[in-house]
């Protein structure tokens, strides 16, 4: 993939910097791929936890601690998709 | 520190004509928290009953109800009010009887009326409501009723109609919705009906009104403007009776609501004709005092004594046995689960831990600086306990949130000049003055953070067991932690020995056995044991082996967290400052100054809402971390909050 990205871009005459720039953008649509496909799966999944969670508390104030710890547990795939993100765009 | 205040199961026994003077002494010391005495034929207590309240009960609370009714109508509340004077109980008694009744009378005078007005005011808003629509149409309202021939319509419609019957009508085109009014005669009636539902009419409702709508509009606005008028002055005099009497009002209720809970007392034990037995528990190091204050107040005519807790069966009240420093925390702890009082109770732990993660996602020593100002500032308004507890839990998040940002040398998203992180950098931008982010090495900080807690969860997970069960299910349980210690070490060394990671030890360079590098043999080993282990107590938590993997991954949001907080702060930064306020510097100009006002105004928006997003950030991870991750490999909770005979006077004395 990489060497054919070279030949094209000897074949069309582009310089080493250009091929780096959009490798770096690349990279940079990745990271934004990553977060905001993370971020829309912790969505639907808090969707139905947080909804079920506001109700039991709404029923017993004392399920407060256990219904957010429910709702919270999906955003740990967010985080990774952050994660993944920084990799990309930092290591 | 670690477990719960020890508690002792309390026996009182005594004659019933020492009951008022038990009572009274107990709910003094606010230490006997009573085990409800429930009538249903228990092991050593036939023949008992569950006794009467003492007598004066029903006035009292009668009167406790009428101060309540007026605290809730000018809405006083004791939580909100600093105790400046200290009532005797004495004068308050004296007190109570001879202005009690006159100020419900007033208050209640006050209230009914209101309420009245109330009433009346939103009659005639509705009634403006329902002719507004006919002020658009110009005819007296009269016109709209009264007919023996003729049918009237009116209502919205989505656009205007042609009727073949003979009709009077008129449309008038609204912004939304278009209102029409059509009066045809009587025979016509259902034919007419067809077509208006047809074209999708919403019929309203024809005001019994006569004159102009316009003038009907005015006067009703003139009725609701004299009302308002009225309320305002009522609601002025409940405020005047507010400021006279509020503290009058709340040692009332302190003193009525405990001499109701005293006088009551009696419902919670277990009586005979002549005597009763109250059961409950004390801390252990008080049971000396209250059992010789008990003896001293009854002339010795009781019988008080220590009965053998049994951990398995008893409900034992759980109260906090924490340092000072560490009890603000217990409030976290409340939100999640009051601790059983067999288990371990880790609030020491997460008043230190807490902190230390705030600070590692929100250090930045302006943020820290301003939270700090916050949590002294907010200290004057907010009144209740509870409130208080969160300010001082986010005090100490502060200082350690200042504390890391010196370490990573952080101010509102600047660097601090002259200081160079002191670990890793998570500046992210080099142009404003930055060193370029650390992220591997941040990542593997925050690994290592998990693997540590984590473990110290699963060392825990151990004790609680070995604490709690018993026979063949302990050993297996304790087991079961080991294993899943195990499982998660061996995946580390055999991840040791396959890459070389930052800040982690290296074993890939480790002489090979037979082709494969020990590292992974052992891993391998331990991963299998772990199983194994698991297996034994539970089969159906191999399915869960793979949170291990998040778990551990999941403390990757303290850098991840934080990195995105420093990200908005520096393109706040370079927004407000390189894009608008620099620029202007050079040459100032009247456009030019405002501009610079544009660039300040986003710099102050844009650090509020990043430090929103920071307490929110800081806070909520933090805290997640510690009820997903560490809770649930030892901590289960669900104890009995210590809930003490008595209470904390605040506005009344003996």
């Amino acid at each position: 993939m990489a060497a054919e990205a070279v030949v094209a871009a000897v074949d069309i005459g582009t310089s080493v910097e250009a091929i780096k720039a959009s490798q770096m953008g690349m990279k940079a649509l990745g990271a934004g791929i990553a977060v905001g496909l993370t971020g829309i799966g912790t969505g639907v999944a808090e969707m139905g936890i947080g909804s079920a969670a506001v109700g039991a508390v709404a029923e017993d104030k004392d399920m407060f601690g256990l219904a957010l710890l429910f709702t919270v547990i999906p955003e740990t795939i967010v985080i990774f998709g952050l994660v993944v993100a920084l990799l990309l765009l930092f290591v | 520190m670690l477990k719960p205040k020890q508690m002792s199961r309390l026996l009182i026994a005594a004659s019933r004509d020492q009951m008022a003077p038990v009572i009274t002494e107990l709910y003094r010391h606010n230490l006997f928290h009573i085990e409800e005495y429930v009538d249903q034929g228990q092991e050593g207590y036939e023949g008992f009953k569950i006794g009467t309240p003492l007598p004066g009960a029903s006035e009292k609370s009668t009167d406790l109800i009428k101060i309540r009714a007026i605290t809730s109508a000018i809405s006083v509340r004791g939580d909100d009010i600093d105790s400046v004077k200290v009532c005797p109980q004495a004068e308050l008694k004296s007190k109570i009887e001879r202005q009690l009744p006159a100020l419900e009378r007033d208050v209640e005078d006050l209230t009914v009326r209101r309420s009245k007005l109330d009433t009346r005011l939103k009659d005639y808003e509705q009634k403006i409501a329902e002719i507004t629509p006919f002020a658009s149409i110009p005819a007296d309202l009269d016109l709209y009723h009264g007919y023996k021939r003729f049918a009237v319509f009116a209502g919205y419609v989505p656009h205007e109609i042609t009727l073949t019957v003979p009709s009077e009508m008129h449309f008038s085109k609204g912004k939304e919705k278009n209102f029409l009014v059509v009066i045809v005669p009587s025979e016509q009636r259902g034919e007419v009906e067809r077509t208006l539902q047809e074209a999708g009419f919403q019929s309203v409702s024809i005001p019994d009104e006569s004159g102009s709508p316009q003038s009907r509009i005015d006067h009703y606005s003139g009725q609701i403007a004299a009302l308002s008028k009225e309320i305002a002055e009522i609601n002025l005099k409940l405020e005047e009776v507010r400021q006279q009497h509020t503290e009058f009002l709340v040692a009332c209720e302190e003193f009525l609501k405990s001499e109701v809970e005293q006088t009551e007392a009696p419902l919670r034990f277990a009586t005979t004709k002549q005597t009763f037995v109250a059961e409950g528990w004390v801390p252990t190091d008080k049971v000396e005092d209250v059992s010789n204050s008990l003896v001293q107040a009854t002339g010795g005519k009781i019988y008080v004594t220590v009965l053998p807790t049994d951990l398995e069966h008893d409900n034992v009240p759980v109260e906090y046995n924490n340092p000072s420093f560490a009890q603000p925390t217990q409030l976290l702890m409340d939100v999640y689960s009051r601790p059983k009082y067999t288990e371990i109770d880790p609030t020491l732990m997460v008043s230190i831990v807490f902190p230390i993660f705030f600070g590692l996602i929100l250090g930045d020593v302006g943020y820290g600086l301003i939270l700090l100002v916050m949590a002294f500032a907010l200290r004057k308004f907010v009144k209740g306990e509870e409130g208080r507890m969160l300010l001082t839990v986010l005090r100490n998040a502060s200082i350690s949130s200042i504390f890391f940002g010196l370490v990573f040398s952080e101010f509102l998203g600047f660097a601090i000049p002259g200081l160079n992180p002191l670990i890793y950098s998570r500046h992210l931008m080099t142009a404003h003055g930055g060193h370029g982010p650390n992220i591997p090495e941040l990542m593997v900080l925050s690994i290592w953070i998990g693997i540590l807690q984590i473990s110290a969860g699963r060392i825990l997970g151990m004790v609680n067991h070995a604490r709690q069960d018993h026979g063949e299910h302990r050993t297996k349980a304790v087991l079961a932690n080991f294993g899943w210690l195990a499982v998660m070490w061996g995946i580390l060394i055999a991840i040791w020995s396959i890459a070389v990671l930052p800040i982690m030890p290296n074993l890939t360079t480790l002489p090979t056995v037979a082709g494969i590098n020990p590292g992974l043999i052992v891993g391998g080993v331990l991963v299998i044991a772990g199983v194994i282990f698991i297996a034994r107590d539970s089969v159906l938590e191999v399915v869960e082996i793979p949170t291990i993997i998040s778990h551990v991954l999941s403390y990757a949001r303290i850098v991840a967290v934080g990195l995105s907080s420093v990200a908005i702060a520096m393109v706040v930064n370079f927004m407000a400052i390189t894009m608008f306020i620099e620029p202007q510097l050079k040459s100032i100009s009247i456009v030019g100054v405002v501009i610079i006002l544009v660039g300040v105004m986003i710099f102050l928006l844009g650090h509020t809402l990043n430090l929103a997003l920071g307490i929110l950030g800081g806070g909520l991870h933090s805290i997640r971390l510690h009820y997903v991750e560490f809770f649930t490999k030892f901590y289960k909770g669900g104890g009995q909050k210590y809930n003490p005979f008595g209470m904390k006077r605040r506005f009344t004395e003996d």
